[in-house]
């Protein structure tokens, strides 16, 4: 602790001094916030919350950890590869901006560095990884002005970008999960494992299902932090729990999903999955806990949550089942954020109607 | 009549802050020098009958004004008047008699007419002595006698509602309050209450997790059909009157403005005892009794101490001075700054809570368990721990960041607006009706939004900013509360609405 207090005193030290190494300072404090808390002083109320953006993205990423830990089992040290180049290109991007606007480097992508990679396919080359974070970064939240005025998910423009930019290496090459024994740890980067499809697209061209059972450990292809469904449901839990995350939209989410499946299967049961496996296949659970009630991208309202909630069922639904696409998720989550204001300005709207005159 | 538990949507429950006031009163010896507000709670100032060197009496009415909306203020030693100044005293000048005291003894000159039996007194009698005891000033709307001590006339009075709920983080303790002897003299204070205002339906409010008060509180009234008892759940801001109105009588509040506009008097239960006291014992409101709490304090008691002794009298010996601390009137979230000792102690006084003044840059705060550290998420240990001791001090807690919408300020608002929306709007500079519209007036300024927010946004300095800019440009929010309610002459009955 002394030691890191030392260090970054003489840092700023020198980047008082040296001009070039002055354009870091934003680095610097942010360092030096994550490190020691504030010494600012409460005016009114004289107390506040012990709570902080930090711990608040601090437990996302707990929540996730299962997730990946499981991830980097199945596929090996590549995973952390990902993770780290993620963090990495993104953080760059990041620091970028806060030094040429002069901005502090905000907490947000403690989280987004670590949902990008989770979402892409374990196969992608390392690069795509660098491209991506770095398109999400720039595009999905710094021309907005950062985190908090940011409309659209940062990791989902990300990858929404790599899947129209580089549309084969998204969707063609699935690999399987290694599991037993030292799992994904014995193969690098093993390109001759490629050969399964995600459940959702053997679903699509064959019609069949995949175990249940399976699809909750993560026995079958998919994105990386997706299959291990178990830990997402435990995590997922965990965010409702502790109130970081609106219970409304994931339940709201789900329950769409699973009752207009139920409701609709034995109409169209070649082109509509039954309602368990839609639940527990893709990138589902894992949109639904994680990246549809991403606060700032999701409406404001209880109300409006509820309405989004429903819309992304209705939209993953009809996407999984209608469209040429095996995968609605994403597409969904990122209609719905643009409707977001519209959505809040509506129920506000209702709510607030004008009373008198 | 006890009536199921019920509450309000939003606000937070502060529960097992460390160092709440033992159950204990100590009495301190008369202070050799006193200091009077000649401004005490409900009213307008009164003009001092005293002068310079006079000499005075404990309980002796020094000044009145039976023109304006006020209560009498009496000296609360005996002694010679050494000054009358006006200073500063809570944000407001205010003329102060200074007292020196000459006789250590605490006798205190009864107040004439006053009867045990208060069943033999007229009307005309009991409302006298309730006025010039001073107790009438008490609380947001006073108690309404035929005296101008209210802004309602006492057959004006549809709802009494009397209250202990303590939801505050630090509270005056209600078992000591009411305990032995003082549960029945509440209780007669109440009939006496009762009695002035005749029209009235009497609402006692109390905490809802001190059953034993409550079992004793049905026992005794089972025979009043004029009464309910209500259990409330001490959740912030219950106490409040704006609170109080809804969850009790199911109507709406006209925010901005007294109770007393819809015919409701809102009294705490000290303002109950001390009308037992000046009718049966004639006793001026001289007294009163001050919950010490906090982790800055070393004696956490209450104390019995004469209206007008300095705080520095109170605290010097049980404030740990050994750290810097923070001492604030009342409540931990609205309650002013005491921390200029030399200030004097009024009738309105119920807490005095002093904690840390952290400054202290933390290592890795964020990665901390957490088992004294309260939090409207569960995220700290202290959720889960029942035991646990919450340490309350004045470090922000993290940076400012911008807001991410997580709608916790929503939450807990328990006047349902949108804080975060409304202050975003202000911190634009969008002031006009928009703002009118999404109900900005009827903030009450309870502080919640601000303590919840995870990015430590001033969200109530915001709303009080975009309320003052509102009223500059003319906009007031009579506009807001009018079409709602019926309140006749409305500049007279405004009275005053915050303390
Ligand atoms: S907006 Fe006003 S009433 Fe609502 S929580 Fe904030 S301070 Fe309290
Ligand atoms: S609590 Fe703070 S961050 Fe959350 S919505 Fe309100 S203002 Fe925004």
């Amino acid at each position: 602790m002394k030691f890191i207090k030392d260090m970054l005193e003489n840092l700023n030290r020198v980047s008082q001094k040296n001009k070039l190494l002055g354009m870091f300072r934003p680095v610097l404090n942010a360092a030096d916030e994550f490190f020691f808390g504030t010494d600012k002083l409460t005016r009114l109320p004289h107390i506040l919350d012990y709570m902080d953006m930090k711990r608040f993205m601090s437990l996302v990423v707990i929540a996730l950890a299962p997730a990946a830990a499981a991830a980097v089992y199945f596929w090996g040290l590549r995973v952390i590869a990902m993770i780290l180049v993620s963090y990495a290109a993104g953080g760059l991007a990041e620091v970028a901006f806060a030094i040429t606007r002069k901005k502090e480097i905000h907490e947000g992508f403690l989280v987004t560095g670590l949902i990008f990679p989770l979402i892409l396919p374990p196969t992608v080359p390392l690069w795509i990884v660098a491209v991506g974070a770095i398109f999400g970064v720039v595009f999905g939240k710094e021309v907005f002005g950062g985190t908090g005025r940011n409309i659209f998910n940062p990791a989902i423009v990300g990858r929404i970008f790599l899947s129209i930019a580089f549309p084969k290496i998204m969707t063609v090459y699935w690999q399987g999960p290694f599991t037993g024994g030292l799992g994904g740890f014995a193969h690098f980067q093993n390109i001759d494992a490629i050969t399964s499809a995600t459940p959702l697209g053997v679903f699509k061209s064959h019609g069949e299902l995949a175990s249940y059972m399976g699809l909750l450990f993560g026995q079958n292809a998919g994105c990386v932090g997706e299959t291990f469904r178990v830990g997402l449901i435990a995590g997922g839990l965990f965010l409702v729990f502790t109130r970081i995350v609106d219970w409304r939209i994931p339940f709201a989410y789900l329950t769409t999903v699973f009752v207009s499946t139920l409701a609709f299967n034995h109409l169209f049961h070649l082109k509509l999955a039954p309602p368990i496996f839609q639940l527990l296949s893709g990138g589902l659970l894992f949109g639904a806990f994680f990246m549809a009630t991403d606060p700032v991208t999701s409406p404001f309202t209880k109300q409006g949550r509820w309405i989004a909630g429903i819309l992304l069922g209705v939209l993953t639904v009809l996407i999984r089942g209608i469209s040429g696409y095996v995968e609605g998720v994403m597409f969904s989550i990122l209609l719905v954020n643009v409707f977001a204001p519209l959505i809040d300005t509506l129920v506000l709207n209702v709510r607030y109607q004008k009373k008198v005159k | 009549m006890l009536k199921p538990f019920r509450g309000f949507r939003g606000g937070y429950k502060f529960i097992n802050y460390d160092g709440p006031a033992a159950p204990v009163i100590v009495e301190d010896d008369i202070p050799s020098r006193v200091m009077i507000p000649l401004r005490q709670g409900f009213g307008q100032d009164v003009k001092p009958l005293v002068k310079k060197g006079d000499v005075v009496a404990a309980g002796q009415i020094i000044a009145r004004d039976d023109h304006t909306v006020s209560s009498p203020v009496h000296s609360s030693v005996n002694g010679i008047v050494e000054d009358i100044k006006r200073m500063n005293y809570f944000k407001r000048v205010v003329a102060m008699v200074v007292i020196c005291s000459q006789d250590p003894s605490k006798e205190i000159a009864r107040i004439p007419g006053y009867s045990a039996e208060w069943g033999k007194l007229s009307n005309e009698e009991i409302e006298k002595l309730i006025y010039l005891s001073g107790v009438s000033s008490l609380d947001r709307e006073g108690i309404p006698t035929r005296f101008k001590s209210s802004i309602i006339p006492p057959e004006d009075v549809k709802h009494l509602i009397i209250h202990g709920v303590g939801s505050e983080p630090y509270n005056i303790s209600l078992e000591l309050l009411l305990e032995g002897r003082r549960l029945l003299n509440f209780f007669e204070g109440v009939k006496i209450l009762k009695r002035i205002t005749p029209k009235s339906h009497v609402h006692l409010a109390v905490n809802g997790h001190s059953r034993r008060i409550i079992e004793q509180l049905v026992k005794l009234s089972s025979n009043m059909e004029w009464l309910d008892i209500y259990p409330l759940e001490p959740k912030y801001p219950q106490g409040y009157d704006e609170m109080l109105v809804p969850t009790i009588l199911n109507q709406k509040f006209p925010y901005g403005y007294s109770a007393a506009n819809i015919g409701v008097v809102i009294l705490n239960i000290q303002a109950v005892l001390g009308v037992y006291e000046a009718v049966t014992e004639g006793k001026p409101f001289i007294e009163r009794i001050v919950a010490l709490c906090g982790p800055s304090m070393k004696e956490h008691v209450h104390v019995k101490a004469r209206v007008g002794t300095a705080l520095g009298d109170i605290l010097s010996k049980r404030l740990d001075t050994s750290k810097p601390s923070r001492v604030v009137l009342n409540s931990l979230l609205t309650g002013v700054n005491l921390n200029d000792l030399t200030l004097p102690i009024d009738r309105t006084f119920s807490q005095i809570v002093a904690i840390p003044e952290n400054k202290d840059r933390e290592f890795l705060s964020f990665t901390r368990p957490g088992a004294g550290r309260d939090s409207y998420t569960r995220t700290f240990l202290a959720k889960f721990l029942p035991g646990a001791k919450k340490r309350p001090d004045t470090n922000q807690h993290g940076e400012e960041r911008p807001c991410v919408s997580c709608a916790f300020c929503e939450d807990v608002c328990p006047v349902r607006i949108i804080p975060h929306l409304l202050s975003k709007y202000v911190k634009r500079g969008i002031i006009d009706e928009t703002l009118m519209n999404y109900d900005i007036f009827n903030c009450i300024e309870c502080g919640l939004c601000s303590f919840v927010c995870p990015v430590k946004i001033p969200l109530l300095a915001h709303l009080k900013e975009g309320h003052e800019k509102l009223m500059q440009q003319g906009c007031d929010r009579t506009q807001c509360i009018l079409p709602y309610f019926d309140l006749k002459g409305i500049e007279e009955y405004r009275g005053v609405t915050k303390l």
